[in-house]
């Protein structure tokens, strides 16, 4: 374990509710909200009466991913008069996010080493990125992280066999745990500490009791997940050394719809399109867009060429790009934090642990 | 913090048809410091935006070694090349880059180069063949092979008599289809080799063309003794971004935008899908 500090916390769910009434007035705080539908999404909230709980619902549809990598962000303006002006755009909101698991916590330590070169939350990053992406940067750098540990698992989670959960060891600000009618605070980062000392009315410290008890109950949590998906190690293997027979890919390919739903659903998934809209004559905007290289369309070149127009190489890649070594080695872990999201979303049952099960039997 | 994704203007000073759909720009960025500043290595390339219809990477054809503009040559195949071919000298485009990891350079001072061109794929050949010329004396023997389908799609065409008269330098032409004015050679690329007088020995062989034709120059490079790290090429991908992020140029673990676009044939052999 590596909290910022030894120290634990704790905090009464009525000086939560009230600190987190502090947060709405002075920044966009986005929380897990029951939908209309009954989905739990992550939303901006007005009042600490929208949140879905942590005991009321295991994990969002969707990842808060969109804060950091909007579905649709612009890029830049331009306006030509006599000649080229380029305005770019950048998101400053102050955020915080309010209720976040550890498997997507996890998902945003993995995008910050790739968009910015190391781990965001603390203050020195691993190495100088080559190319840092300061669109994402400066959302991350303005996002304070509040995240729920796990006391048990939803249906298709499986964070404990991607070193993901159920609860963080590092690089959070501030990781909530419920316990009886309190949270027991740990603070992360250098942030989460300003935070207690800049409210300290609202926090103790936690009872060496206390403490014991916290470790009781991650012990207790890892006990209720079931023995799922433990071959991860075997598909990283096999998929590196290309010891995976084409004929796995195909059979999937038969059963894949190219929706692109498991790229859009998946927290560490993040590539995009660029594309322009032109607004008048004069002038318009550069967008990114998520993209998918679930898409036929994801690899056509000049002249309409599409590289991986067979299903099976999409299908090959995307999975190669999640499990290979050679990415490990680049991005510090596997590109899936076991959110089970994509088990949950797929029509066609190619998930994560599906197909780590189907490359185990070949 | 620089922002990667921001264009700088440039300038379209002339243009030049090369071909009945080939183009070769004359560039320069508006401020006189980017341009000055402006450092690239032959097989880099461009991110080049017509602003309202799109981005395009573009590799540079210009030489490092002449430094007052850079040079795009464009075929003419999509949405912002077909608007790249209708701007008149004069206009303003958006410039990202350069990018990618370039032809290896001072690696192969004191070699023998062997250039084998299809095409379009002239053009990123044509900065390395233009800097390997400006300093001469670096290097060793020099042959340029280059083949095209028709006579008038021969890019470059205006360069080849310098190219020739430059010391210890053997250029070959060959066309798929001659025409009534046409004497030289007719067959592909590789129909050159036997009288083109290769020698593999202390030489790296310079590979880019249509994907059609690099796998019978790499088989006929081999039986004449060159390696799989003496043989390097360039990959075609639609590099959205340029800086490795996007995802669309990968192929295996490489990101072709900035692990490449040039690779070594070991290389290429060793990628996955």
């Amino acid at each position: 374990m590596s909290r910022y500090e030894e120290n634990l916390w704790i905090i009464t769910r009525d000086n939560l509710f009230a600190l987190m009434e502090v947060f709405i007035k002075t920044r966009e705080v986005i929380a897990p909200v029951r939908g209309h539908g009954g989905e739990v999404i992550f939303y901006p909230i007005e009042t600490i009466e929208d949140v879905a709980w942590d005991w009321q619902y295991v994990n969002a549809v969707l990842p808060p991913k969109r804060f950091f990598l909007p579905q649709t962000e612009v890029m830049f303006e331009y306006r030509h008069d006599n000649s080229y002006k380029i305005t770019p755009h950048y998101d400053d909101q102050v955020r915080m996010i309010f209720g976040i698991r550890p498997c997507d916590v996890n998902a945003l330590i993995f995008l910050d080493r790739f968009f910015g070169g190391g781990s965001l939350s603390k203050e020195s990053t691993d190495e100088e990125p080559l190319f840092p992406d300061s669109h994402y940067i400066k959302r991350r750098a303005n996002t304070f992280i509040i995240a729920f540990g796990c006391h048990q698992p939803g249906e298709n989670c499986f964070c404990v066999c991607c070193d993901a959960g159920p609860f963080l060891e590092e690089d959070y600000d501030l990781q909530l745990t419920s316990m009886n009618a309190d949270y027991v605070v740990e603070v992360g980062s250098a942030r989460g500490l300003k935070i207690i000392y800049g409210n300290e009315h609202f926090f103790r410290k936690a009872s060496s009791d206390e403490v014991k008890e916290l470790e009781r109950i991650k012990e207790g949590a890892l006990n209720t997940f079931a023995d799922t998906c433990a071959y991860v190690s075997k598909a990283i293997r096999r998929i590196t050394e290309g010891k995976v027979d084409d004929s796995l890919w195909e059979e999937l390919a038969e059963r894949c719809l190219d929706c692109g739903g498991c790229s859009y659903v998946c927290p560490t998934c993040c590539c995009y399109n660029i594309v322009d809209i032109a607004l008048s004559d004069k002038s318009g905007i550069r967008t990114r867009t998520w993209d998918s290289c679930a898409f036929a369309g994801f690899t056509r070149i000049a002249g309409g060429e599409i590289l991986r127009s067979d299903k099976k190489d999409r299908l090959k890649r995307r999975f190669f790009h999640k499990l290979s070594y050679r990415y490990i080695e680049k991005n510090k872990r596997h590109g899936c934090v076991g959110c089970g999201r994509c088990i949950t979303t797929c029509f066609a049952d190619i998930s994560m642990p599906s197909v780590i099960e189907a490359v185990r039997r070949q | 913090m620089k922002d990667v994704y921001y264009p700088d203007i440039a300038l379209i000073d002339t243009v030049r048809d090369e071909t009945g759909d080939v183009k070769t720009l004359r560039m320069r960025f508006k401020n006189p410091d980017t341009q000055k500043n402006l450092s690239y290595r032959s097989g880099q390339f461009f991110e080049v935006s017509i602003f309202g219809i799109g981005e395009m990477p573009i590799s540079i054809t210009s030489t490092p070694s002449r430094k007052a503009f850079f040079e795009l040559s464009v075929k003419n195949v999509g949405l912002v090349s077909a608007a790249l071919h209708r701007l008149p000298t004069g206009s303003e485009v958006g410039i990202r880059g350069p990018f990618g990891n370039g032809f290896p350079y001072e690696e192969v001072f004191g070699k023998n180069l062997l250039f084998v061109g299809g095409g379009i794929g002239l053009a990123p050949l044509r900065s390395l063949i233009n800097n390997v010329l400006d300093n001469r004396d670096n290097f060793g023997k020099v042959i340029i092979l280059y083949g095209a389908r028709t006579p008038g799609d021969l890019v470059f065409k205006d360069e080849f008599k310098w190219w020739e008269s430059q010391p210890d330098v053997t250029m070959l032409l060959t066309v798929d289809r001659g025409d009534e004015k046409w004497t030289g050679n007719v067959g592909v690329v590789t129909t050159l080799f036997p009288r083109a007088g290769i020698m593999s020995k202390n030489a790296v062989a310079f590979v880019c063309g249509p994907p059609v034709m690099i796998p019978f120059v790499i088989r006929d490079l081999l039986e004449l003794g060159f390696t799989d790290d003496t043989i390097i090429s360039t990959l075609e991908r639609h590099m959205k971004c340029g800086v490795g992020k996007c995802g669309h140029c990968c192929i295996g673990h490489k990101y072709v935008c900035i692990d490449g676009p040039v690779f070594t044939y070991h290389e290429m052999k060793v990628m996955t899908e």
